[in-house]
């Protein structure tokens, strides 16, 4: 009914219509709203400090699915992953949960960035290390999107996007 | 059962459909979830499904075979 009312009086289109996810909660799809006012490691004035605690965890299990057991226990170990550029010959990525990704070369081989680290954040507010095992993905299998998007920075610092 | 792993601020949330099932409700979720990734990609996501043990960027379109979707945030500089 909202819905009608707000095409009724000219309210710009209709918002997208709810889903149910499995939990019975209404589904949040973050790439339906703008985040780009919301202040660094927040999720949003209305998370509260249990909501974060919950959202921390459960995205440990996500992240261990999207890795794997091999990986996420590789993670465990070292305290990071790295994926070798495909791209830069004798150029590897060393991901850490939560911080830029620095950018490690073999001897001899010229950084193709100006500086050693790489700051990419998602443009929503996601637990950082769900974010970890998406930006994973991306060195692996999105490289094109790293070198387009990323921003080279002289040191490392913690992501500003996930929390 | 497919489930689509929705990451977001909450961790995770998770949409199901089941591809085994003929009825109206079972290919309503099918419809549903397809309409997801294709919502998700048209706001600037990935999607990855899992292979194996892991998951892997897809290109591909929706195949309600797949055990497991996630969608991925966009990423951005700086």
């Amino acid at each position: 009914m909202q819905r009608f009312f707000r095409w009724l009086v000219g309210a710009g289109a209709l918002p997208p219509a709810p889903i149910e996810a499995a939990d019975g909660n209404e589904l949040e799809r973050p790439w339906l709203r703008r985040w780009e006012l919301l202040p660094k490691r927040s999720a949003g004035a209305d998370f509260t400090s249990d909501d974060y605690t919950h959202a921390r965890a459960r995205a440990v299990e996500v992240a261990r699915t999207t890795l794997g057991e091999s990986l996420w226990a590789e993670l465990e170990r070292h305290g990071y992953l790295e994926v070798h550029s495909r791209r830069f010959p004798g150029v590897l990525y060393r991901l850490r949960v939560g911080r830029r990704i620095e950018v490690r070369c073999a001897p001899g081989t010229r950084n193709p960035w100006p500086m050693p680290f790489l700051c990419i954040n998602p443009e929503y507010p996601l637990p950082e290390v769900e974010f970890f095992a998406q930006l994973y993905l991306y060195c692996r299998d999105r490289e094109d999107l790293i070198v387009r998007v990323a921003a080279p920075q002289p040191w490392d610092q913690a992501l500003g996007r996930t929390f | 059962m497919g489930r689509i792993i929705v990451a977001n601020r909450r961790g995770h949330q998770v949409v199901e459909w089941d591809a085994e099932t003929d009825t109206a409700e079972a290919r309503a979720g099918v419809e549903e979830a397809e309409r997801i990734l294709a919502e998700a990609r048209a706001g600037g996501c990935l999607i990855s499904k899992k292979v194996g043990d892991q998951h892997v960027i897809d290109t591909e379109p929706f195949d309600k075979t797949v055990k497991e979707y996630q969608i991925i945030a966009p990423i951005a500089g700086g």
